[in-house]
């Protein structure tokens, strides 16, 4: 394990750009490329941000997750992080990740965030349950060796 | 963000300058609608230059003050989008055109 690091947010919106900053200073020891690393952002937005709006429907009293790490293999190195939120939970995996889905028009979401997620990153696996929340993880491979 | 309104072409531009997420859609939501319904421009132009990441709360962002121009029959143009923005934003655009 070449790095890894833990942080508890609480659930408030505002939080959504510390945990970005987080991404990116977290990333800074590696010869990652800025496409990479606004993919990576963006990704992790996504998933704080469902966690935040959907997961907990915007109760500041809770907290989200995120576990990073960085590992080396065969001299690439991947990235991998962990997104928890112990709120609502997804009822329909399938439907909640269909692109433009939203269950909140009202809102002006786009219903784009787990296209997004699966697209710009590598691997993204969704476990959730009615009641106890959701985990998303992700990993991706980046392009350059490590520094 | 900034914004300046032309009388003579009833142009409304405005220039934003900060991260575009599902927090700071909040604020730019209400009061860029407010210079929307102010001025009840011809021409309402967005300009992106400067704003150095979106994620998909700006694609709901966008589409909504889209619809607003429409409604009020204003042309509604996006400038200046970088890498990022406009792959986000053909995603959606292909995913709403297969949806």
């Amino acid at each position: 394990m070449l790095n890894e690091t833990y942080i508890k947010i609480k659930a408030k919106v505002e939080n959504i750009s510390l945990i970005r900053v987080c991404v990116a200073s977290f990333l800074s020891n590696t010869n990652i490329t800025l496409d990479e690393l606004q993919d990576i952002k963006t990704a992790v937005s996504e998933a704080v941000t469902n966690a935040i709006e959907h997961g907990y429907e915007n109760d500041e009293n809770k907290n989200v997750e995120v576990e990073m790490k960085l590992a080396e293999v065969d001299q690439m190195v991947y990235y991998w992080v962990k997104i928890v939120d112990k709120g609502v939970g997804i009822e329909d995996i399938e439907l909640a990740t269909t692109p433009t889905y939203t269950n909140k028009p009202e809102l002006e979401h786009a219903g784009m965030g787990f296209t997004i997620m699966e697209t710009f990153m590598d691997e993204v696996q969704i476990d959730s349950a009615v009641g106890e929340g959701t985990t998303v993880t992700m990993t991706k491979k980046l392009k350059t060796i490590k520094s | 963000m900034t914004y300046t309104y032309d009388v003579n072409k009833q142009k409304l531009k405005v220039i934003l300058d900060e991260e575009i997420d599902v927090n700071s859609c909040k604020t730019l939501r209400t009061i860029i609608d407010g210079y929307i319904m102010k001025y009840s421009p011809k021409v309402c132009e967005l300009d992106l230059e400067k704003v150095p990441f979106m994620d998909s709360s700006g694609i709901g962002f966008i589409a909504g003050r889209q619809n607003l121009a429409k409604m009020l029959d204003c042309k509604f143009v996006l400038i200046n989008a970088n890498t990022n923005i406009k792959r986000i934003m053909q995603m959606y655009e292909k995913a709403k055109g297969s949806a």
